[in-house]
């Protein structure tokens, strides 16, 4: 028999030891942390195709040596290749953009006409609104542009002319919910101006950097365009506080930054600097507060919770439309799950309905194909024992 | 050529030794009730319950949200509190984390050593009711309409044996 | 199970090679004879491959187990001494009726229904409730192994098999299990029963692993989210449309090429010797020349079993060139119940009928070889629309985008961010380089030497960690 040659068993032993690694790594990390052996789970389990799939799945997910090789491949391909991974997009001058956005964008409804989702969302906002009609509570629309909607010029040079674009299904989402009779304000149309009035650079931009979220700017136009549709249509009118407002400078990562979970790509950016108003209280200066009585609900996404709860609190869209009303609101937020979760925990809340005359429902645009739980009809919950009913007139314009 | 055989059955005895051990996990009673100074002292409720089923796309990895998912347990025993009725329906943060990775700057107080949610596991858990005074974000819930008792929110989650 | 998965590599694989170069050890201390090391292995393989295969659903390992039952009994038949050749004809017709009928059933029975339903619905005659069928993954392939084996024992240019238990082995060997490279019987019969096992045939598999599982995860993953991109788009603008073909056409290659280079790499480091399945497919100079280097086990397969028989190139020019067209019609139906499919065959069957009629060359046969190069590229990459494309509807939006006939609701101009960026680029130009480089995996692993271990370390270590970062990602030919 020939002589093995020696780069062939080194080859051959090198390769069935690095395959061997992973897993004697794994065994003797969880030996020396006293853990079960995972590797071992597959004989506890009933060998069904679920069962093997999520044994599968856990394995990685909880390898230590894919773990670790995980975060450098993803940094490596960002700092080579400009590519941020599958849910995200690198723009131009250091925008970053949310892929299910920019896809909600090309596809143009491909996927909701193939892809079997959930409801039509028009049937459940219309759905919504006559419920909340019994109830003698007018519905405002509010759908928020994607960020590559607005701001398509960052995405690719491409677009370097455009400074707006407006998807065909939006735009017919819009169209049919205005022919059911239900009330939108249309951002799309606001934003574009408020991007052609701005000829300082100083004022920044309506939407954050590296975040899929407005910024200050976008919170205070879209702000004043929704108060100025209350105010038009005669639902409501302005109250009686005088709120203020004071500057709140905050630092900030960006959320499809962070999304990666590439810690040294969080570490090598810098944080986008904002400058927030803050809504006080002109008395106290305390922080604006919601107010569970207000007659004003306002639901929706975290386009709500940006700079309301997160830091530095009482900038957000809330609290920008308690100063522009003059009167404090009550809300209801869900990240990420505008088209239906927010309603499910709205079901669960009844008193936040007490004493309502508008609710206000904003979602991201995406939303309209990708919300989480489709477009599923929710009942409102029941009126509490106790609570008088208003009836359908009783807040006529 | 004994010698080789002997090596090898000396192997297979030291892997099903390792098996064993593993099977085994951490000793002691408080590896098999789940009791630990967590459990004992946070929350309002504290039960054993077997996890009934993960629906289907109930747990997903986060992408630009944090979210709880809803999931529904057969109760075996009530430690402390009260609870209503055998099943309950109770709230995971994140849940396609290990329970000791789960907290974070929004959610801090929960945690547990349960790494993996799979059908049919035995948990002890901490518990708050009703979720909505605990958690302000997104729920994950496939059972909306189908219960109309409170919703748990699990603050700490322990791997039990029953 | 995927070979480019974290538990194929690092538990199954190991596991696999360990307990499968331990097995002298174990017989001799248990005192056994050295003659049963062979059974023992394939019995050993068996059980692992029925393992890999039962990983996707436990319960298609019945069906398989079925096809490779009546496979075997009837070899059994036909081979038994004395059999009549009426018997042989019996048994491999059984054997054909039974495979085709399984295959026919699982992937064909609900694009019947369907199209049978929509005829109906032409008459105005209300459709029937559409049977749901669950494909089995590599029904296509293992069904075609089956078939070979019963054929080339029917035929007698194979022996019939030693026992139940190698033939089992032979249909469920994990490495070319669920996507090929097609492999007949009368290739491995002999190395069922004896097969090499050495440091330089291992070290060679493990080079050819290491090139495929790099082509996969390095190359075809990342272009195919370009290719996805432009499919995706519901308008395109034609550069667009172009430029995502292309994408297409480079994942396809190093998708299948690369599954194809992981198989006959695991089977080298278990003493198989399989066929090249790609023999660098896009220097072809025509489409006759593109059929001899692309997918190559599936069409001398073709050749072989349905070609020839059918008459091949005997009965005269005409003949001929139905003959052709019927076998890649066939062979696309073969890919898949869907019209795409059936279209892509009857566009290769028409341009090798062509070709064939001008006697093997393309029309454009007094070009330059680039030329002639660029031109074949260009008829495969509009086959790859329709291979790509969900419904023919789909394929003819696409072909009218490359035509810059068509315009949609979607916002061409962002497509461009998906397609464009800086890593796409460097993708498809590596991509480029590779496919028009000489370069041959196949060969460059005959022979492992200093520089080429030192060039497959990076590979491997890139490939490990891009396969840990990536989302789970099936080969594509698993579909089929």
């Amino acid at each position: 028999m020939r002589r093995p040659r020696i780069v062939d068993v080194v080859v051959t032993v090198g390769f069935v030891l690095a395959l061997c690694s992973a897993g004697a790594i794994q065994t003797f990390i969880e030996l020396c942390r006293g853990q079960r052996l995972q590797a071992l789970d597959i004989f506890r389990q009933k060998p069904s195709a679920a069962n093997v799939r999520a044994y599968e799945k856990n394995l990685e997910d909880f390898s230590w040596v894919s773990q670790k090789l995980r975060h450098r491949m993803q940094y490596l391909q960002y700092v080579m290749l400009n590519d941020a991974g599958e849910k995200a997009l690198p723009g131009l001058d250091g925008w970053m953009f949310y892929k299910p956005g920019v896809e909600y964008l090309v596809a143009g409804g491909r996927a909701i006409t193939k892809a079997k989702v959930g409801p039509d969302p028009l049937a459940a906002i219309a759905e919504f609104q006559d419920e909340l009609a019994l109830r003698g509570i007018r519905l405002l629309v509010v759908p928020v542009p994607n960020k590559e909607s607005v701001y398509p010029e960052k995405l690719t040079s491409r677009a370097a002319n455009l400074h707006g674009i407006r998807s065909g299904q939006t735009s017919d989402l819009l169209d049919r919910l205005s022919l059911a009779g239900v009330e939108t304000v249309d951002l799309f149309a606001e934003f574009a101006q408020a991007k052609q009035r701005q000829t300082n650079p100083a004022d920044g931009p309506l939407y954050l950097v590296q975040d899929s979220h407005w910024s200050p700017s976008g919170v205070a136009v879209a702000a004043r365009a929704v108060v100025s549709r209350l105010l038009n249509r005669g639902w409501i009118g302005l109250g009686s506080v005088s709120y203020d407002t004071k500057l709140a400078p905050v630092q900030r990562i960006g959320d499809v930054l962070r999304m990666l979970q590439v810690p040294e790509i969080e570490q090598t950016a810098s944080p986008e600097s904002i400058s927030c108003l803050q809504v006080i209280h002109p008395d106290s200066g305390m922080p604006y507060r919601d107010d569970p009585e207000s007659e004003i609900l306002v639901i929706g996404d975290s386009f709500l919770r940006i700079y309301e709860t997160d830091e530095p609190e009482s900038a957000g869209l809330i609290a920008h439309l308690a100063k522009e009303l003059k009167r404090p609101l009550t809300s209801l937020v869900s990240d990420g799950g505008a088209s239906t979760l927010v309603r499910q925990e709205l079901y669960r809340r009844p008193a936040l309905l007490k004493n309502k005359r508008v609710v206000i429902w904003e979602f991201v645009e995406r939303d309209i194909e990708f919300g989480a739980e489709g477009w599923q009809i929710i009942p409102l919950p029941p009126v509490p024992s106790g609570t008088v009913e208003k009836s359908s007139g009783e807040n006529g314009p | 050529m004994k010698k080789q055989g002997g090596i090898i059955w000396a192997l297979i005895v030291l892997s099903l030794a390792i098996l064993c051990i593993s099977c085994r996990g951490k000793s002691g009673c408080s590896a098999i009730s789940g009791e630990d100074p967590h459990m004992t002292t946070k929350g309002t409720i504290e039960v054993t319950a077997r996890l009934v089923e993960i629906p289907e796309g109930a747990i997903f990895k986060r992408e630009l949200y944090d979210y709880a998912t809803i999931l529904k347990y057969q109760v075996f025993k009530v430690h402390r509190g009260q609870i209503q009725g055998d099943t309950i329906f109770v709230g995971h943060y994140n849940p396609f984390k290990p329970r000791s990775e789960a907290p974070d700057r929004r959610v801090k107080e929960i945690g547990g050593n349960l790494r993996v949610f799979e059908a049919g596991q035995i948990h002890r858990m901490a518990l708050q009711v009703p979720i909505e005074d605990c958690f302000m974000g997104g729920i994950v819930n496939k059972y909306f309409g189908q219960d109309t008792g409170p919703i748990y929110w699990a603050v700490w989650t322990n791997l039990a044996k029953e | 199970m995927v070979f480019s998965s974290y538990i194929f590599l690092f538990y199954f694989l190991p596991l696999v090679l360990l307990i499968y170069y331990a097995l002298p050890w174990l017989i001799r201390s248990l005192g056994k004879s050295e003659d049963i090391l062979s059974r023992s292995r394939n019995g050993f393989l068996l059980v692992m491959s029925y393992v890999f295969y039962g990983w996707w659903n436990p319960w298609f390992i019945l069906l398989m187990l079925l096809v490779t039952t009546v496979n075997y009994l009837c070899g059994k038949m036909m081979a038994a001494p004395g059999a009549s050749p009426r018997r042989r004809f019996v048994g491999v017709t059984l054997a054909v009726a039974i495979s085709l009928g399984t295959l026919g059933f699982f992937k064909y029975f609900m694009f019947f229904q369907t199209n049978l339903n929509q005829m109906l619905s032409w008459v105005g005659v209300e459709g029937l409730p559409v049977l749901q069928i669950i494909l089995p993954m590599g029904i296509s392939f293992y069904t075609f192994h089956a078939l070979s084996y019963s054929i080339d024992v029917f035929r007698r240019q194979a022996p019939p098999v030693r026992s139940f238990a190698d033939f089992a082995c032979y249909i469920s060997l994990y490495p070319q299990l669920v996507a090929g490279p097609i492999i007949r019987y009368n290739t491995v019969a002999d190395q069922l029963v004896q097969r090499t096992h050495t440091w330089d045939k291992f070290a060679s598999g493990v080079s050819l692993f290491i090139l495929g599982l790099s082509k996969k995860v390095l190359l075809a993953n990342p272009i195919g989210g370009i290719a996805d991109a432009a499919f995706n788009a519901h308008s395109l603008q034609a550069s667009d449309a172009w430029f995502g073909v292309t994408a297409y056409a480079f994942q396809i290659y190093f998708d299948f090429s690369g599954y194809s280079d992981m198989a006959v790499g695991l089977g080298r480091m278990i003493g198989f010797e399989f066929m090249k399945n790609f023999d660098s497919p896009y220097l072809a100079d025509g489409i006759t020349d593109f059929w001899r280097r692309w997918h190559i086990s599936l069409s001398t397969f073709l050749r072989d079993y349905l070609y020839i028989p059918l008459g091949g190139n005997r009965k005269g020019p005409r003949r001929t060139y139905l003959n052709l067209t019927i076998v890649m019609l066939l062979g696309g139906l073969w890919h898949g119940a869907n019209w795409t499919f059936i279209a892509w065959g009857a566009y290769h069957g028409l341009l090798l009928a062509f070709e064939r009629y001008l006697g093997k060359e393309s029309i454009y046969h007094r070009l330059p070889r680039p030329g002639r190069i660029g031109i074949t590229f260009v008829l495969i990459l509009f086959s790859w629309v329709l291979f790509r494309s969900p419904t023919l509807g789909d394929a003819g939006h696409y072909l009218g985008g490359m035509l810059g006939l068509v315009g949609g609701d979607g916002h061409p101009v962002l497509v461009a961010a998906q397609l464009y960026g800086r890593g796409q680029w460097i993708l498809m130009a590596l991509g480029a380089g590779i496919l028009l480089s000489p370069f041959r995996a196949h060969d460059w692993s005959r022979t492992v030497t200093w520089p080429k271990a030192l060039a497959l370390v990076p590979a491997l270590v890139l490939a490990v960690m891009a396969m840990c970062s990536q989302a789970f990602n099936p080969f594509l030919y698993f579909q089929f």
